[in-house]
């Protein structure tokens, strides 16, 4: 029931917009609304993690199963897509799209959100992948939105690289699957996760290593992790900017749920020595090659492109260091969700306005659209982790953590990094913020109620930063307590 | 029911088969001949999975041998020939990687699938055991065939490939995965695959031509 009420009101929203030919401005304000029952849904998740009650299940041999860490994930992904939802083309004004481009937006975008919560509630690995997979093909059909020479390319080097990501983590699930049955046997439900993790001390561990360096580089591409992260830039500067809100804000965290998950898998089998090794090399990595692409950007909606996969690096790592990190990284991961929603919605106000993606064609920002501009450099400040927001407690734990797991050079490195892309984030967002405006661009932006809820966003970022509260912290005790089982 | 060495030994030089249509995209230039080795490829493996099906006695795996032949051999390749018409007869006629150096490297990642499924064949004891090295052979050779080729057609022929050699892992190491499951990334597969198809489609429309080597206007 519960996981009806989850799904169903993303389905219904993309049947909707599949009948209503034209696009009616009434069928995006019921799609809104119809993203709220979700989050209350999610809500509820949460509220069984909390009270310490047994995850609820469904289907037959608990195919779906909705414990803290998807109660996490599923209060995020709600969240952001009521929010890309509320802010979707052909609600309030019709934007650039027409009739025909804004209703195939709202059917994928729809089906887009029911595919990533239904990855974050299977309990079956292999349709936890097929839902990833799903992931991929509806939104690759919202980022040609607009058919123009970059659109084209982006959407190719999007399907075909996470395609071909994703394909290897299918193949690490047969690999961990041929492991089991190997051992255990045919057993039904052999690819549960709760049926895996019973049995992986059993299982055999050079299996299992590889079958883990499948699903880390699969799961990884999708996840934006360097040096599989070529397609992201491309993908995120080029769709529509909600659809860039969802996913940098969720997709990315869908990715890195899966890795997680079989990190706990892998990590029950063999130890967790190998797969914290392989994180925190990606995690650097991926951490190295986004600081030194934002010092040479040129382009702000890759500039925050390139900080999802800094944060994407800088969450790998966490994971990598017990459960203190682990902490810090859902934490983490929820500052992210509400910073980059906002950042990359806020991007495309910006776009919308001055017709331009470059840095430098953007100048006297703060004078040409004073809501939308202060707004941005408040969510430029929660995503390079300064105080009084929610990132620079996370950062802050995260290094702790760090620090506690006899890492000081590690986390020396890390503070370097963050520090490079610090100083190149404050000097592009300068750039843009002062000087002079365009002569083309009308100057002036009139309050509207319909920015409201991204007030919410910065309340969320606010709240983190000053203090914990108690029922989201039991429920990242919960979560870190499903990874780091003993 | 059949002697299971023969049937192991059919089953490795089904495996090879499988392998060698994969293989076949790495020498030939002519787009049309991709989809024809693909469609060969298929048909063997559905051929493998029948056989593997009878052996095992499961009825499961017909299934999956059903549903692979209508997707593979019927449905998709006829997709592709529609798509092969419509961009009009272009030739993999500069890969960035050359047929004689594609052919050694092909040779090396089949080497290099030996060496990675040791410590599967050690553990497994099934039949089809010896054909598991073939496989990541041919997930290999797909992947190379992704990233050294230039004409988005020949892309996504690789990338059919590469799924193929899952197909081929999965059901040697396991006798497939349950079907439920299967018949899901069928789906993906499918809807992946028509996704594929309509970008292609669309970098035709906007590039006039399906060399991925226009596509490099987002850098950095």
């Amino acid at each position: 029931m519960l996981f009806l009420a989850l799904f169903l009101p993303s389905l219904l929203a993309a049947l909707l917009a599949f009948f209503v030919v034209p696009y009616q401005p009434w069928v995006g304000r019921v799609n809104a609304l119809l993203s709220l029952p979700a989050m209350g849904a999610a809500t509820v998740f949460a509220g069984h993690a909390i009270a310490g009650l047994d995850a609820p299940t469904f289907g037959r041999g608990e195919l779906l199963r909705g414990d803290g860490l998807s109660a996490l994930l599923m209060v995020c992904i709600t969240f952001v897509s009521a929010l890309a939802l509320f802010f979707a083309p052909g609600l309030w004004s019709a934007g650039h799209y027409d009739a025909t481009q804004t209703r195939r937006y709202h059917i994928y975008t729809n089906l887009f959100i029911a595919a990533m919560l239904v990855a974050v509630s299977a309990n079956n690995v292999a349709l936890m992948w097929i839902a990833i997979e799903a992931t991929t093909i509806f939104s690759a059909l919202v980022i040609p939105l607009t058919i123009s020479k970059a659109s084209v390319e982006a959407s190719w080097k999007y399907i075909l690289i996470c395609s071909v990501g994703i394909a290897l983590a299918f193949t690490g699930t047969v690999l961990a699957y041929f492991g089991f049955v190997t051992r255990v046997g045919h057993a039904t439900n052999a690819l549960n996760w709760t049926v895996l993790l019973a049995a992986a001390p059993s299982l055999q561990a050079e299996v299992m290593r590889l079958a883990f360096i499948f699903l880390l580089i699969g799961y990884g591409t999708k996840a934006g992790i360097a040096p599989m992260h070529t397609w992201l830039p491309d993908a995120h500067s080029e769709a529509p900017a909600t659809l860039s809100a969802m996913m940098s804000g969720v997709l990315l965290a869908v990715a890195l749920y899966a890795v997680i998950r079989w990190k706990v898998v892998v990590d029950a089998a063999i130890g967790a020595g190998f797969t914290n090794r392989l994180l925190i090399a990606l995690g650097v990595a991926s951490l190295a090659i986004a600081a030194l692409s934002v010092v040479l950007q040129r382009n702000y909606k890759r500039m925050l492109a390139y900080s999802s996969i800094e944060h994407t690096g800088l969450m790998c790592v966490g994971l990598a260091l017990g459960p203190l990190g682990a902490f810090a990284t859902f934490l983490h991961l929820i500052n992210h969700t509400a910073a980059k929603s906002l950042m990359f919605i806020l991007a495309g106000r910006l776009a919308d306005r001055y017709q331009t993606t470059e840095i430098s064609s953007v100048s006297g920002f703060l004078k040409v659209m004073p809501w939308t501009a202060a707004l941005f450099t408040i969510g430029m400040m929660a995503t390079l982790g300064l105080p009084p927001f929610g990132m620079f407690v996370s950062e802050f734990a995260l290094i702790r953590a760090g620090f506690a797991a006899d890492q000081p050079w590690l986390m020396a490195t890390l503070l370097v990094l963050l520090a490079v892309a610090f100083v190149s984030f404050i000097g592009h967002l300068n750039r843009m913020l002062y000087g002079a405006p365009p002569s083309e661009v009308r100057v002036g932006e009139q309050w509207s109620w319909h920015i409201a809820p991204l007030f919410l966003n910065v309340g969320i970022l606010l709240v983190l930063g000053l203090a914990l509260p108690g029922p989201l912290n039991a429920l990242i005790d919960e979560t870190v307590k499903i990874v780091s089982k003993p | 029911m059949m002697d299971p060495s023969a049937f192991a030994q059919v089953s490795t030089l089904g495996a090879s088969l499988v392998l060698l249509f994969g293989i076949a995209l790495l020498w030939r230039r002519s787009l049309r001949a991709y989809v024809q080795a693909f469609q060969w490829q298929s048909f063997v493996l559905t051929l493998l999975i029948a056989l593997i099906a009878f052996f095992s006695q499961n009825p499961e795996i017909y299934v999956v041998a059903a549903f692979l032949f209508v997707l593979k051999v019927l449905v998709i390749p006829r997709y592709l020939n529609r798509l092969y018409n419509a961009v009009g007869g272009e030739r993999e006629s500069h890969p960035y990687v050359n047929v004689a150096t594609s052919v050694i490297g092909a040779g090396f990642l089949v080497l290099v699938g030996y060496g990675v499924t040791r410590p599967l064949v050690r553990i497994s004891t099934l039949p089809t055991r010896g054909g598991l090295p073939l496989a990541m052979g041919l997930i290999l050779v797909g992947l190379f065939v992704i990233i050294t080729r230039r004409k988005a057609l020949t892309q996504v022929v690789g990338f059919l490939v590469l799924e193929n050699g899952i197909a081929l892992l999965a059901v040697l190491g396991t006798y497939g995965i349950p079907l439920i499951i299967e018949l899901g990334v069928f789906l993906d597969v499918l809807f992946g695959f028509l996704v594929m198809q309509v970008i292609v489609y669309h970098i035709h429309g906007t590039f006039e031509s399906i060399d991925v080597k226009q596509l490099n206007r987002l850098k950095h």
